[in-house]
């Protein structure tokens, strides 16, 4: 294993982190299932390659544009999770998912089902950035998702989303406007997908449809609920844990699959909160309770010294 | 005086079956008004075209004098309704200090304003202990609802009502279910609460709590008013008795 | 034209044979069970296995519709059961576990290569004018009847039928009136798996092929049919899946190039969820 191998499984890693991250403010805040978030990871990624390939965009201009153009998308999703819910909208989502995948493969405008090439790999002062500091550049991306998700989960929106997680009669009744939050949760949720999308376009350098297909929805949404939904660790620990499995069993060989399938059952079978999440076995272990109980009594006691 | 709530000719179908036929009421300031009426008679309906759930076909809702038939939900809470559930929805996973902070979203989520970070939950924490304690349950604070009695997820209902700062006050028979020892508790919440001035419309079952917190009462029977007046005036009618019982 | 609504109508008996299972898998736990299409892959393998043997069809049929049945009872047994009560994504992703598990165990025992499936019948092909129906489309035709038939008489003629319409109206009510929810349960995966056996083995000789993947395309694509006929509703299901298995050929034999087949069903999905959210057969909200 060189090191180029390495950061690339790096690079990799990290779009799945962003990709994961991004799902649960959909999933794991807004309780809106969603298993079409691929989708607007090939849509980030079409964006971008467009743009710098036939628009003369640089990286830099077409990735906040990509982010803007899969959250309005996304946004369209919100708007029709208005009207179909739960379950009906989970499989809706695997629709938009083909039907988007679909316009890519047949339309010559997205270079059908070759996909797009030689897109460019980002220019920093002039010069073509290495593979390691991409690397540098995903981790960086990295941080700033999930810095975004803490500054969500800690302030009034991220309340909101929860409450229409926990009851939606009960959240409008307490004057929270279900509809609009849905649609920013959906918005939010993919354009941080669309990131994740930019920096997959420009480090493979060539794309095709294939690569935004509903499995891949369904990895993420895996790596999501493996980690644990609703928490920002759970996404990231469940995406690299996820991520690094299929590397990890290489010396299985012919018996990958089977095994990423059964840990898969494993996993979801015997910790359904997830591996990091609330209850999860290995934070009770490593903090001797959940983590919730141990806040709170560190708060009470702080509050009882004043 | 205008009264704090008017309902006139409130009209609801579903499929074809009268819900809701021309209904009107008022509730008074600092009125306790009970709504009573068989199982299936249209209470809760009644409830849900006041808060916006569903809109109403015909007639008008009025608050304080301003329409707001056909508002949707969340307007009317920010307008002054607040109402808890005849089962009840608390947030579940959510600690009570949650639970009552969704109500005080209300001023914080406008316009840009939800994008803005770091406006600090934490602060209204002074706000949430004072909105519990008219219920008795600031020792909950973090806790969550499901590790609570019903009773208390009642009352946590109320309080989280009570953030919305409320004209009215509307509860979906609050003591169904409940235990002597949780009922008494939440009478005294609901008396509290009049004596501070709130007007409360009330839907219950339990007659012998109607009679000891209402003012007024109000009878529906099959989606109409059967009759209205003082508790006594109420229980003497022939037509209530007969509605009741069946004829 | 006539030929294309004849095979509109084989595809369509098969899509609503998968997804009746599915529909009822849901209907009772309210899961999406992707791994149905896993039971459907092992019904074509065991039927395969079976006619290899004795060359017997009908024992092909029996056995592998037993089989499965075994398979969908450990499925909900031992993954779904103690899953109820988490979040409706957690037996979702497990299912999908159980899936990639299953279509990589064919390809290890099976052989990653098509197997075919040659079932000879007693004739070859009825031809009416110039549309033609092979043995095979009949036998397809038949099977789903007889499949569709028999569930009609176990759900409306039997004691643990009515206990199953009662579960799938409101669970717990049903349990309030005494209703034995577990056997409601293990009934209803059973008559699920065996009618996916049925669709695997009758797939399987359409197109007389068994391969590992088989399963994938079925997996969510049932779901569209599924969603279409209102979620938990067997008749809205099985006329969504004819209705879709027509589309599709129709549409593919006349503007073929336009789009692929597999988009066509859920292109139809989401057009008609707009306007009824609660599926083409749902009950209004």
């Amino acid at each position: 294993m060189g090191l180029g191998y390495l950061t690339t499984i790096g690079t990799f890693v990290g779009i799945y982190i962003i990709l994961t991250l991004s799902l649960n403010i959909i999933s794991g805040y807004a309780g809106q299932i969603s298993l079409g978030h691929a989708a607007f990871f090939g849509i980030g990624a079409y964006t971008s390659a467009l743009l710098t390939l036939k628009a003369g965009f640089s990286f830099w201009l077409a990735l906040p544009a990509a982010m803007i153009i899969a959250g309005f998308i996304g946004a369209g999703v919100g708007i029709i999770s208005l009207r179909i819910k739960g379950d009906f909208l989970a499989v809706t989502t695997i629709g938009i998912n083909f039907v988007i995948v679909t316009v890519f493969e047949y339309s010559d405008f997205f270079g059908g089902a070759y996909g797009i090439m030689g897109i460019q790999y980002p220019m920093l002062f002039g010069l073509k950035i290495s593979k390691f500091y991409y690397l540098m550049l995903v981790f960086f991306f990295v941080v700033v998702t999930a810095f975004f998700c803490f500054l969500i989960s800690k302030s009034w929106i991220g309340l909101a989303l929860e409450t229409i997680r926990e009851d939606e009669d009960a959240a409008e009744a307490s004057g929270l406007n279900c509809a609009k939050f849905k649609i920013i949760a959906f918005a939010m949720g993919c354009a941080f997908a669309g990131l994740g999308g930019v920096l997959y376009a420009h480090f493979m350098r060539f794309i095709t449809p294939n690569d935004f297909t509903f499995p891949v929805s369904i990895t993420i949404v895996a790596m999501m609920v493996v980690g644990g939904m609703g928490t920002i660790r759970g996404p990231i620990l469940g995406a690299l844990l996820m991520a690094a499995l299929p590397e990890l069993l290489r010396p299985l060989a012919n018996y990958r699959l089977l095994f990423y399938g059964g840990l898969i059952v494993f996993m979801t079978r015997f910790q359904p909160q997830g591996l990091f999440g609330e209850n999860a076995f290995i934070i009770k272990k490593l903090f001797g309770q959940n983590l919730r109980a141990a806040f709170s009594k560190r708060n009470r006691a702080g509050g009882e010294e004043i | 005086m205008t009264p704090i709530l008017r309902i006139e000719d409130l009209s609801k179908s579903f499929g074809g079956v009268k819900a809701l036929k021309t209904v009107s009421l008022d509730v008074g300031h600092n009125e306790i008004l009970g709504l009573i009426g068989p199982n299936g008679a249209g209470k809760t309906t009644l409830f849900n075209c006041v808060c916006g759930v569903f809109p109403p076909e015909s007639g008008r809702v009025l608050l304080k004098n301003k329409d707001i038939t056909r508002q949707p939900t969340h307007r009317i809470a920010h307008l002054g309704i607040g109402r808890t559930f005849q089962i009840v929805k608390p947030f579940k996973n959510l600690s009570l200090e949650r639970n009552i902070l969704a109500s005080l979203c209300k001023d914080r989520t406008k316009g840009l304003s939800p994008i803005m970070f770091g406006t600090g939950l934490k602060k209204h924490r002074q706000e949430v202990l004072r909105l519990l304690n008219l219920v008795g349950l600031e020792e909950y604070i973090d806790q969550t609802p499901m590790t609570l009695p019903l009773g208390h997820q009642k009352r946590m209902e109320i309080s989280r009502a009570l953030a919305l700062h409320p004209k009215l006050l509307m509860l979906d028979e609050p003591f169904a279910g409940l235990s002597q020892e949780d009922i008494t508790p939440l009478l005294q919440v609901i008396k509290n609460l009049r004596s501070e001035g709130l007007s409360i419309l009330l839907i219950e079952h339990n007659i012998p709590y109607v009679m000891e917190l209402c003012d007024r009462l109000v009878v529906l029977n099959f989606g109409e008013v059967l009759c209205e007046g003082t508790c006594e005036d109420v229980q003497s009618d022939s037509r209530v008795i007969e509605a009741y019982l069946g004829s | 034209m006539l030929q294309q609504v004849v095979n509109g109508i084989i595809i369509g008996s098969l899509y609503a044979l998968i997804a009746v299972g599915l529909t009822m898998v849901y209907g009772i736990l309210r899961i999406l069970h992707i791994a149905h299409a896993a039971v459907f892959v092992s019904g074509a393998y065991l039927g395969l296995l079976v006619y290899t043997y004795t060359q017997s069809l009908i024992l092909a049929l029996i056995l592998a519709a037993v089989g499965c049945s075994i398979f969908g009872w450990l499925i909900q047994r031992f993954l779904y059961t103690p899953l109820l009560t988490e979040a409706r994504i957690v037996p979702l992703i497990a299912s999908v576990g159980l899936f990639i598990l299953c279509e990589d165990l064919f390809r290890l025992l099976g052989g990653p290569y098509i197997r075919a499936f040659k079932v000879d019948l007693w004739f070859d092909k009825l031809i009416f004018f110039d549309t033609v129906v092979t043995a095979h489309q009949c036998l397809i035709v038949i099977g789903t009847a007889a499949c569709l038939v028999s569930v009609y008489f176990l759900i409306n003629r039997t004691k643990l039928g009515l206990a199953w319409q009662a579960t799938a109206q409101d669970m717990d009510t049903a349990k309030a009136m005494g209703i034995n929810i577990k056997q409601v349960i293990n009934f209803n995966f059973i008559i699920a798996s065996s009618i996916a056996a049925i669709a695997g083995v009758l797939t399987a000789i359409n197109y007389n092929s068994v391969l590992p993947t088989m399963g994938s395309v079925p997996a969510y694509k049932m779901f569209a049919i599924v969603v279409l006929g209102g979620l938990g509703s067997i008749p809205g299901t099985i006329a969504a899946g004819l209705i879709i298995g027509m589309a599709e050929t129709i549409m593919s034999a006349y503007f073929g190039f336009i789009m692929p087949r597999d988009a066509i069903a859920f292109s139809a999905m989401i057009l008609i969820l707009i306007f009824r959210p609660q599926g083409l057969f749902g009950k209004g909200v």
